[in-house]
């Protein structure tokens, strides 16, 4: 390339160390100059008000995107749990605001932080593929030890001469006139450009495939990336089977057996019913009546039956009076186990509420063997014998504690 | 520029021994008859009296811990800004040992069996209550007061160390000493974190015993950093407006970094005090989630949201910028609100165990009476009674320390 080909872009001045470059900042500044920069190999504290610098106002747009996040978090958890897709879990209101704020807090970093990333970028014009500075060999030492001052000719006031002259007065050990071929070079070289072009028409691939495979069809499974456990050599409920002669790959137990841990021919210990299907009065023969049973009973009480039905037994559970609290509509009260009606219960049939709930309590079969079923109802009767006792049910040894 | 940066005068870098022995009669006075006082107010109701104690002494204990902190951490992470203020913190944790004072007449207490603060002290509960029970082995007299006397005495030793070399340093200017106080940072902070823990479970956790929160220390170590920074912006103030001598070369640039891990800080407290809720909220165990509901309940709610809002909402608008930061006035203004905050967050943490013991007490009942005035004012005198013994007569910067020059010509970009 030869001389004529460069334009005059500026000066560029080098300066012996930072404190030159600091004092002739100040100055460059102060000469109303507005198209100019300084170059170091390190930061230097005080630059920016040297170079009159205002403070960025970046941050302010960062706070903007971090709110714009925070409310697109707490939008999008509205909408997604509260109205489009209702799904209860664990009885949690739909939408809740403890439940969103970690979605809140990530949304408000990450908007906050791609912005901050993106406006930084653009503020200070980058990506730049070419500045005519690097067409200086004296300007590779500035990220070693080299401190220089430029002004652009895109400046108002700029004239060379003028220039050249001021900052040799401001102590500049060299300036020269910078060397501006944008006009031929800088451009993206060719090769990157087709670079560029090529990995565009690249991702249209998959996009392309994806189309595709959403308005074709195919008989074949579709790729399994990672397939995880998803095909089993097993039979799914409710599937055909060839291999039996009525077809369905579900069987029937052979008559006269029982599953393990299902409910077997014992009804006075497994239903709370005698042969003729009346609740029964008597404690099946696996369970024994001794303090170890009700004890057992009491503990299992204060777990499964007490948050609702009280301690007590009153209905006055954690529960029901937390319902009562908030005024739940729909709530039920727990039955006092108190009521005469409940008093005078033959034992099968408590045992049989506690296997299968009754109206709108829920059935706890599922979750407390049948010994301990048992060992509730024992329990249950103990606390009702004791909520209605009278003194004369209480042994004399145990009178003198009373008062 | 921070080479340029030249050594101002430290001539009159002392805390005036006279004002020093001001400060030592007024707080000794206050704290005589502050604590007395509420004693005095609540005689009878030890329970009221201990609770109001117990919710002023956590408030001090943190500034100190906070200190120590403070000092730890900038050794070891060798920073140089901060070197202008240490010497503050090491006065902070000087308290320690005092505060350690403070404590014993509780610890004894326990040992002679009194459990109107701590209800896991009670043998009837320990042996009726299913979860005192099994926590026995870890909360029982004995072994409260061998951790104190752990806790106390890391502490103590801690203290004395970082504040007796940085003070022979002032004399000798040998970096050597540096070196040396770096090498114990490591360790330090290890044990610093260790016993800042447990004696947050010990001391404030375990007024309600049934309650536990793995994250509490942390919780707690938060509030101590606060509050300390809280206090050093408003000590720092402070002296340089009785004579801007007295800490030549502190300047705006210092008061910003300060600022700065206010701010942080303090969010970093409303994200563990966050983390800590939202855990319990979402699993909703009955243990856990009765802490809460008794805050959330009665005059107790209004002191719940006081919290979120002025200990988190409006401080953290209010120091998010720059600006907020370097004007000192703004800066002190939002120093008093946290440590008005801070004031809250004991109240709210503590206050709810009174009258919790073994009888029926109305949840979410507010106990604040002028016992809590008058034992924060007595805690409060100690405190400061101690720093100022502490440091009396001393330079408060360390002037010899080997980036007292950084530190001096620190500069924020
Ligand atoms: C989720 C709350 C809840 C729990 C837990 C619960 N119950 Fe109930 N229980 C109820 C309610 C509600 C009723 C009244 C139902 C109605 O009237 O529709 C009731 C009624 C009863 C009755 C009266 C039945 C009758 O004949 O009228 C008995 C007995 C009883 N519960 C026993 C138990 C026992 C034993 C347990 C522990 C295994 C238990 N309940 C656990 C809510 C509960």
């Amino acid at each position: 390339m030869s001389e004529e080909e460069f334009r005059d872009g500026g000066v560029l001045a080098e300066f012996k160390d930072v404190t030159a470059l600091v004092k002739a900042c100040e100055k460059v500044r102060d000469a109303g100059y507005k198209s100019w920069d300084a170059y170091s190999p390190f930061p230097v504290h005080g630059i920016d008000p040297a170079m009159g610098i205002k403070m960025t106002k970046i941050p302010a747009v960062i706070l903007t995107a971090g709110l714009t996040g925070a409310t697109t978090a707490i939008l999008l958890q509205w909408w997604t749990n509260a109205v489009d897709y209702k799904f209860p879990i664990s009885g949690k209101p739909f939408w809740s605001i403890p439940a969103n704020i970690p979605v809140g807090f990530e949304l408000t970093v990450l908007f906050s932080a791609i912005t901050a990333f993106i406006v930084t970028l653009a503020v200070n014009k980058l990506p730049s593929f070419y500045n005519p500075l690097f067409n200086h060999d004296s300007f590779k030492r500035v990220t070693d030890d080299a401190f220089f001052i430029s002004i652009s000719s895109a400046d108002k006031k700029y004239d060379f001469d003028k220039c050249k002259d001021f900052l040799e007065e401001l102590g500049a050990i060299d300036v020269e006139q910078i060397k501006d071929d944008s006009h031929v070079n800088a451009e993206l070289p060719r090769n990157l450009k087709i670079a560029g072009v090529v990995a565009v028409c690249l991702t249209f691939i998959p996009l392309g495939l994806i189309a595709r495979a959403r308005t074709a069809y195919s008989s074949e499974p579709r790729i399994h990336i990672i397939p995880d456990m998803d095909a089993q050599p097993k039979f799914k409920t409710q599937t055909a089977n060839s291999m039996f002669p009525d077809g369905r790959s579900m069987r029937l137990y052979p008559e006269g057996t029982v599953a393990v841990g299902e409910p077997g021919t014992d009804d006075h210990f497994e239903r709370g019913v005698d042969e003729d299907g009346a609740w029964v009065d008597t404690l099946p023969q696996q369970v024994s009546l001794n303090e170890a049973t009700v004890k057992r009973g009491e503990e299992r009480f204060g777990i499964y039956c007490a948050p609702c039905h009280g301690l007590a037994g009153y209905g006055d559970g954690l529960v029901h009076r937390r319902a009562e609290k908030i005024g739940s509509p729909s709530w039920v009260a727990p039955s006092s186990l108190h009521q005469d009606y409940i008093r005078t219960q033959p034992v099968g049939q408590l045992y049989h509420t506690i296997k299968h709930g009754i109206r709108n309590m829920p059935a706890y079969g599922h979750a407390i063997p049948p010994e301990d079923r048992w060992a509730i109802v024992t329990y249950i009767k103990a606390l009702q014998l004791s909520q209605g006792a009278e003194l004369k049910d209480v042994p004399a040894s145990a009178r003198v504690k009373l008062k | 520029m921070a080479s340029k940066a030249k050594k101002p005068d430290f001539k009159h870098a002392n805390l005036d021994p006279g004002l020093a022995q001001k400060i030592i009669t007024f707080g000794g006075a206050a704290a005589v008859v502050g604590i007395g006082g509420a004693a005095g107010l609540s005689a009878g109701h030890w329970d009221a009296f201990f609770h109001a104690y117990m919710i002023a002494y956590a408030y001090f204990l943190a500034i100190g811990l906070g200190g120590l902190f403070f000092v730890i951490l900038n050794h070891l992470v060798r920073a140089g800004w901060s070197v202008v203020i240490r010497r503050l913190a090491e006065g902070a944790a000087s308290t320690l040992p005092v505060m350690g004072v403070l404590l014993l007449p509780i610890v004894i207490s326990v040992l002679m069996g009194n459990h109107d603060l701590f209800e896991w002290n009670d043998p009837h509960l320990v042996e009726t209550d299913h979860l005192i029970h099994k926590k026995h082995a870890y909360l029982n007299a004995n072994f409260f007061a061998i951790r104190f006397v752990i806790y106390f005495g890391f502490w103590t030793l801690a203290a004395r160390y970082f504040l007796s070399n940085s003070l022979k340093q002032d004399e000798t200017g040998d970096h050597k000493i540096t070196t040396k106080m770096e090498r114990f940072a490591a360790p330090g902070m290890f044990a610093f974190a260790l016993t800042l823990t447990f004696a947050a479970f010990d001391y404030i956790m375990s007024l309600q015993p049934h309650w536990f929160s793995t994250i509490f220390g942390v919780y707690y170590f938060a509030a101590a950093n606060v509050s300390f920074l809280a206090v050093t912006i408003i000590i720092c103030r402070w002296l340089q407006s009785k004579d801007a001598r007295m800490l030549p070369g502190l300047t705006v640039e210092h008061y910003h970094d300060i600022g700065k891990l206010l701010f942080g800080f303090n969010f970093f407290w409303s994200y563990i005090a966050f983390s800590q809720f939202m855990l319990i909220w979402y699993a909703n165990i009955p243990e856990e989630t009765e802490w809460y509901l008794e805050r959330q309940e009665g005059g107790m709610a209004m002191v719940s949201i006081a919290l979120l809002l002025g200990h988190f909402a409006i401080p953290f608008l209010g120091l998010i910028s720059r600006r907020a930061k370097r004007n000192l006035k703004l800066l002190t203004f939002w120093s008093v609100w946290l440590l008005a905050a801070h004031f809250i967050d004991m109240f709210y943490l503590i206050s709810p165990a009174q009258g919790g013991h073994g009888g029926e007490h109305a949840a979410g009942a507010v106990h604040f009476g002028p016992a809590n005035i008058l034992a924060f004012v007595g805690v409060a005198g100690a405190f400061a009674a101690a720093m100022a013994f502490a440091l009396r007569g001393k330079k408060l910067m360390p002037i010899k320390d080997p980036r007292i020059v950084e530190s001096l010509g620190f500069h924020n970009v």
